[in-house]
């Protein structure tokens, strides 16, 4: 028998909602997040006294506050590595390293709720010390409360740049330049998104009053040309873009002198863990890329396995509880704890509301859906992926010599093969692979494998004598 | 470039150096306050790198924190932590 | 031009798989003047050729396929950089007296098979590879041991197909493959065509579609899994095994380390790609640690599987099906990825109408009722040059 009926990966707020939910209709529910506490990227737990206020603290506050005070067993500092069918057990197996070593847990169902992290498109110059994610920005402004730079350049598209570039204001910093890919028309179309959450559009509007004040130069429709510098940035060459997103070739280019650029292009939603089980996934570039395919309350392809959050589509984390809680609710009714009337009658108003909220989501989601000019216009110099250094004209190459999929390019490139699990170079790689014209299903989603981010290997091994390795006894041949 | 504020001050080193940090900052935080952001080497030029995602994705911070490689920014500091630059790989 | 498919040609060979087996029997076809068309499922080289350890090692070869062996083991050292060939060396270690009995008596046995394999002592192991576990009881040597990048397989032959002229297909499963007057139609979503000359090289599912013509043949599949760790300093120059066969280690020039030896994950053929079963990779692991103690500061990237067909001998399948007229297997042979250029080659010469350089392995073994069970087969080979990697 399986030790819980549901695990959770991600406590973020999502995972959070989904675990409180599930452990209210009496699953033994067990949660796993790899920081100290909940709250996820969104509402990060602060990291000490000085890093807190604002609503989102007192959203992360009260997520943990409704953790605290649930049954549901939490298992933070962990970093899940593995999933598969148990063999032992109707169910999942999962295994997480965690302050005590690996540990093996089943469940028999699944709540994948990893969030997201950032898409970067690359540009010249991008792996300089310096340059960092926007949402990398966010938290070290936020939890951190150190400044990225002294005069930083915020540039790329979406919320979080003017969450940034406030956020630098706020603690001391200069702002030399603001620089949006998206002009007034691309932030007009999204309004009717924007007003379904008067607060936070409101919130974003005091924001650019703010940047307004200092002085910041705001460039709309424009891009990040180049980073350059020695050990670290020193200068950031911008210029303006065509409407998709292409460098523009007839207005003339700015340097700014800068020593950090934050650069960003939306959010990456973190679909490994149902990638790795075999669940099916579909290309919605609008919500975040390559997404489970799921049903109204969370359910993927793959019976008792769900997914809820941004991890799941790009709605926003006013949408994920709602969600998180549906899928919970799901789990309870397929493992027979809820009767078909009760989860009908709880789930309807969820869906209603998670609606609603999706619309403020959505809107900002569909301002970083990538738009092909960005890689396209990409010079065959720029490192297009990090971790093995191979430029955006190594990757045209292979591209040229008949690579046609995300596979075909890792295996003949190594692109995507690095530490960060392709996480930083798929959004890359699937766009200049589009370019030259394969689909997305020629393209393929990127691959998942265990383990799902890199582990120390000894503490996978643990402490073993060689008797204890079961080789099979030898047999003459 | 760590805004001075309340929290309580702890002391580590980095390949060496005495540092301060607050309670509770990541140890990439903490160096990149200090003004250490090179923290790693690229792949085939060598070039420097830096912390970048700041989520434990792209590796670019990966230290020898108390001589266990991890992601520097996924680790608080605690008093009296040895963080060292790895051995550059073959 | 009669038995035209859809296509309205008719190829004179079509070879379906795009592995090793197949790419390097559509190469020896195609400049041999022959119009070849290759198809492939997926992508080129992205099945057991792609995924597999690069391992390229005479001390896991059996002794009856040692001739065959030392000659791929050559024309992978001929590709040279274009497949990432690295000759390093390799060692064979084992721990316990029993391990050393059995590494003994098969590497004199590999040896008068023609590989220049010599038993060395814990202290010229220490010489070779200083940071390997100081628990060596005996090693084996092969200089002539390395490895390749089985990742470049796919690049390297969609070049070597372009110039042999073959035409190459990929994304196209073929479904099933009909008898004709003249030869073979074959059938893919969307597509069909007909060829003169049939070739199956299509691995794990090379049983099934032979049994669709009408000759079935005993083709299992393990799931074997492969492992990466982060980059390293440099720890060991020389590949590694183990006396049982259940290791393979080496570290890429980019300081990653490499470990497989045949750990079995799950997986089905039929059913999709394999997986990885975290207690199989958990123990290669602790193998692996126990071997080169190092690895115990390493972080794992990456693992996963890939399928290795078999028949119940572990000898290839390669030559003529039972009862069809110009139709081939070539599949299932053990050690496949040093092998599997020259075994090409072979086949492509029995097409061809030219007498092999050495001799092929009949399928027509199998076309009678099996007379031993699988496992019986299995246990007596068992420990025995596992699995890729």
């Amino acid at each position: 028998m399986s030790e819980y009926d549901l695990a959770v990966v991600g406590g973020g707020p999502a995972g959070a909602a989904a675990a409180i939910e599930a452990a209210g209709l009496g699953l033994r529910c067990l949660l796993f997040d790899e920081g100290s506490d909940a709250g996820g990227q969104v509402y990060r737990p602060p990291a000490f006294a000085a890093a807190t206020g604002g609503p989102d603290a007192a959203a992360g506050a009260a997520l943990r506050a409704g953790l605290a005070g649930s049954a549901v067993e939490r298992a933070f500092g962990h970093r899940v590595w593995f999933a598969g069918p148990a063999a032992e057990a109707a169910g999942f197996e999962l295994q997480a390293v965690g302050p005590e070593g690996n540990r093996r847990v089943t469940a028999r169902a699944l709540l994948a709720a990893a969030g997201t992290s950032e898409r970067v498109f690359p540009c010249a110059g991008w792996t300089l010390p310096g340059v960092t994610g926007l949402a990398a920005a966010t938290i070290l402004l936020k939890s951190q409360k150190v400044l990225p730079g002294r005069r930083v350049v915020v540039a790329g598209c979406g919320p979080l740049l003017p969450l940034v570039a406030v956020g630098i204001l706020e603690l001391g910093g200069a702002v030399a330049a603001l620089v949006d890919l998206n002009g007034p028309a691309d932030w007009l179309a999204a309004l009717p998104g924007l007003a379904a959450r008067p607060d936070l559009a409101l919130r974003g509007l005091g924001w650019l009053a703010r940047l307004r004040r200092a002085g910041v130069p705001l460039y709309t429709r424009w891009g990040v040309r180049a980073v350059s510098g020695r050990e670290a940035v020193e200068a950031v060459e911008i210029g303006p873009v065509e409407a998709d997103w292409r460098p523009s070739r007839q207005r003339p280019a700015l340097r700014i002198e800068a020593d950090a650029l934050c650069l960003g292009h939306g959010l990456l939603p973190a679909s490994e863990l149902t990638r790795l089980l075999g669940a099916a996934h579909a290309y919605r570039p609008e919500a975040g890329g390559w997404l489970p395919v799921l049903d109204e309350a969370g359910r993927t392809s793959l019976p008792l396995l769900y997914a809820a959050g941004d991890g799941a589509r790009l709605l926003g984390a006013g949408a994920a509880p709602l969600a998180g809680r549906l899928a919970a609710l799901a789990a309870a009714r397929d493992l027979g704890r809820l009767s078909e009337a009760a989860f009908a009658q709880r789930a309807a108003p969820l869906r209603r509301r998670l609606r609603r909220a999706a619309r403020f989501g959505t809107a900002m989601a569909r301002l970083c859906t990538p738009r092909p000019g960005l890689v396209e216009g990409l010079g065959a110099d720029a490192v297009a992926c990090r971790c093995e250094e191979l430029t955006r004209g190594e990757l045209g190459a292979a591209i040229a010599a008949g690579a046609g999929s995300l596979a075909a390019l890792k295996a003949a490139t190594r692109c995507g093969m690095g530490p960060c699990g392709g996480r930083l170079c798929n959004a890359t790689a699937h766009a200049l692979l589009a370019a030259a014209g394969r689909s997305a299903a020629e393209i393929g989603a990127p691959s998942a494998r265990p383990p799902l981010r890199p582990v120390p290997l000894a503490a996978l091994t643990g402490s073993f004598d060689y008797a204890d390795v079961p080789i099979r006894e030898l047999s003459p041949r | 470039m760590t805004v001075p504020g309340p929290g309580r001050r702890l002391r580590f080193t980095f390949d060496g150096v005495s540092l301060e940090a607050i309670a509770g900052q990541s140890v990439a935080a903490a160096l990149w306050a200090a003004g250490f952001r090179a923290l790693a080497r690229a792949p085939r030029s060598g070039a420097p790198r830096g912390p970048f995602c700041a989520m434990g994705v792209c590796q670019d911070c990966l230290l020898l924190v108390d001589g266990v490689a991890v992601e520097s920014c996924r680790v608080a500091v605690r008093e009296g932590l040895v963080v060292e630059r790895p051995e550059r790989p073959a | 031009m009669s038995g035209a498919g859809s296509e309205g040609r008719t190829w004179d060979a079509a070879v379906i798989g795009g592995g090793i087996m197949g790419a390097a029997t559509a190469i020896r076809l195609g400049l041999g003047g022959l119009r070849v068309v290759l198809l492939e499922a997926g992508a080129l080289g992205m099945g057991a050729s792609g995924v597999n350890a690069g391992t390229l090692s005479l001390q896991i070869k059996r002794a009856r396929l040692m001739p065959y062996a030392l000659r791929g083991h050559a024309l992978w050292r001929a590709a040279g950089e274009r497949v990432g060939f690295h000759q390093t060396g390799g060692l064979t270690l084992a721990f316990t007296e029993q391990e050393a009995a059995v590494l003994t008596e098969r590497m004199t046995e590999r040896r008068e098979a023609g590989a220049p394999i010599e038993l060395i002592a814990p202290g010229r192991v220490r010489a070779l590879a200083p940071r390997l576990s100081d628990r060596v009881l005996l090693a084996s040597w092969c200089p002539v041991d390395g490895y390749a990048n089985s990742s470049l397989t796919g690049s390297y032959y969609r070049a070597a197909l372009r110039e042999a002229g073959v035409e190459l297909r990929e994304g196209r499963r073929v479904e099933r493959v009909v008898r004709e007057a003249r030869g073979y139609r074959l059938e893919a979503p969307g597509a069909s065509l007909s060829a003169r000359r049939l070739v199956l090289a299509a691995g794990a599912w090379s049983g099934r579609l032979a049994a669709g013509l009408g000759c079935p043949l005993p083709v299992h599949a393990r799931v074997n899994t492969v492992s990466v760790t982060t980059r390293m300093p440099r720890l060991v120059d020389c590949i590694v095994g183990h006396a049982t066969g259940l290791l393979t280690l080496k570290q890429s020039d980019n300081g990653s380390v490499l470990i497989g030896g045949g750990w079995q994950g799950r997986g089905d053929p039929d059913r999709g790609p394999g997986a990885v079963v975290a207690e199989s990779l958990l123990t290669n692991l602790r193998l692996a640690q126990y071997a080169l103690p190092d690895l115990a500061r390493a972080r794992l990237l990456r693992s996963w599987t890939g399928y290795e067909a078999h028949v119940p001998d572990f000898y290839p399948l390669a030559g003529a099906l039972p009862g069809l007229e110009e139709a081939y297997v070539l599949a299932c042979v053990r050690g496949g990825y040093t092998i599997g250029p020259y075994i090409g080659r072979l086949l492509g010469d029995l097409i061809l109408g030219r007498e092999p350089e050495l001799p092929l392995f009949d399928p027509g073994r199998f076309a009678a009722p099996e007379t031993r069970s699988r496992r019986e087969e299995e246990e007596r080979v068992d420990g025995d040059e596992r699995p890729i990697g």
